[in-house]
């Protein structure tokens, strides 16, 4: 390295040196660190303080229960739904049988009776 | 709980000579009272390094200040995952790089001066001249981002290409081509005066 790039890197450590920070640096972090303590209520302080004190391991179960949780209830909802449909469509069935049986019932009467006519005719 | 191995070192401010990689995480299960006192001394610790970073990189003392203040916020946040010694002092550098690029970012803090617009070193300017260092530290800010802070960690921190790489998350043959273009511009800018002096 010639005298040259010395000097220039002995110039940038210099110009580029560490410097303190403004006075009362610490006081102003400490009253911000103050200040947000205080906002951390509810639910937000318990996920912040208290969720990473668990292990990961014992987060990662704790999503996948979570995961099986929603996918079990997702099948659920989605079975519920099919028997209400079915349980709709066999109560449709039902009354549509209820009806076509009144109704040939009627028809047998009429077919009857118009027999039952004729005979006394004769 | 008191994490194994390690001590919170009082420490004076400033950079130690061995790079300032003591220092640790204020233990989390303690009373509040220490925990606060704890991370008053890491403060006091690492408070130059971390200031000084994000005030070479955006060259204003107030956004300096405002990043400092914010990486020793999110180091009290993520106190419980730190842990060992030297951790805390990598992790505040590292933080500090990211946080203060992206604070130029968001806040379009692009250099104002461009290489064209400084003049020429005069020749009565010397090593040594408070001018020339002010001068330099321009020519710095008017780098591109990455090189720009890799000429601060490697003259600020005094790290070398490869701790510049992990710091950075870069290839160490990025840094070194970053390091060479900025040192061959500051050369031809300031050859002149620095070689004049060593005539």
């Amino acid at each position: 390295m010639s005298r040259l790039d010395d000097e220039l890197s002995n110039e940038l450590k210099k110009a580029l040196r560490r410097e303190e920070p403004p006075v009362g640096f610490e006081a102003r972090l400490m009253a911000r660190l103050s200040s947000e303590s205080k906002r951390e209520t509810g639910l937000a302080r318990w996920f912040k303080l208290a969720l990473p004190r668990f292990p990961m391991m014992s987060r990662l179960a704790f999503a996948s229960v979570l995961c099986l949780m929603v996918v079990a209830g997702v099948h659920y909802e989605r079975e519920r739904q099919e028997r209400v449909e079915g349980e709709a469509a066999k109560a449709k069935l039902m009354q549509a049988l209820r009806v076509t049986g009144t109704e040939l019932q009627a028809m047998r009467e009429k077919v009857m009776a118009s027999s039952g006519d004729r005979a006394a005719g004769e | 709980m008191k994490l194994p191995g390690v001590t919170v070192s009082s420490g004076t401010p400033g950079k130690t000579p061995d790079g300032a990689k003591d220092g640790t995480a204020p233990d989390c299960g303690a009373s509040p009272e220490a925990a606060v006192s704890e991370f008053s001394a890491l403060v006091r610790e690492h408070q130059s390094m971390v200031f000084s970073i994000a005030l070479h990189y955006l060259h204003d003392r107030e956004s300096a200040e405002e990043v400092a203040q914010d990486v020793f916020l999110q180091l009290y946040r993520q106190k419980d995952r730190l842990s060992g010694p030297g951790h805390v002092t990598a992790w505040l550098r590292r933080v500090a790089c990211h946080r203060s690029i992206d604070y130029a970012r968001s806040h379009r803090l692009d250099p104002k001066i461009g290489l064209e617009e400084l003049a020429e070193p005069a020749s009565e300017e010397r090593p040594g001249d408070p001018m020339l260092r002010e001068k330099l530290r321009k020519l710095i800010l008017s780098l591109s981002e990455k090189a720009r802070m890799v000429m601060i960690l490697r003259y600020q921190e005094d790290l070398d290409p490869e701790e510049i790489a992990r710091e950075l998350e870069m290839p160490v043959s990025t840094v070194k081509s970053h390091l060479q273009r900025s040192l061959a511009m500051l050369r031809e800018k300031f050859g002149r005066a620095l070689g004049g002096s060593l005539g």
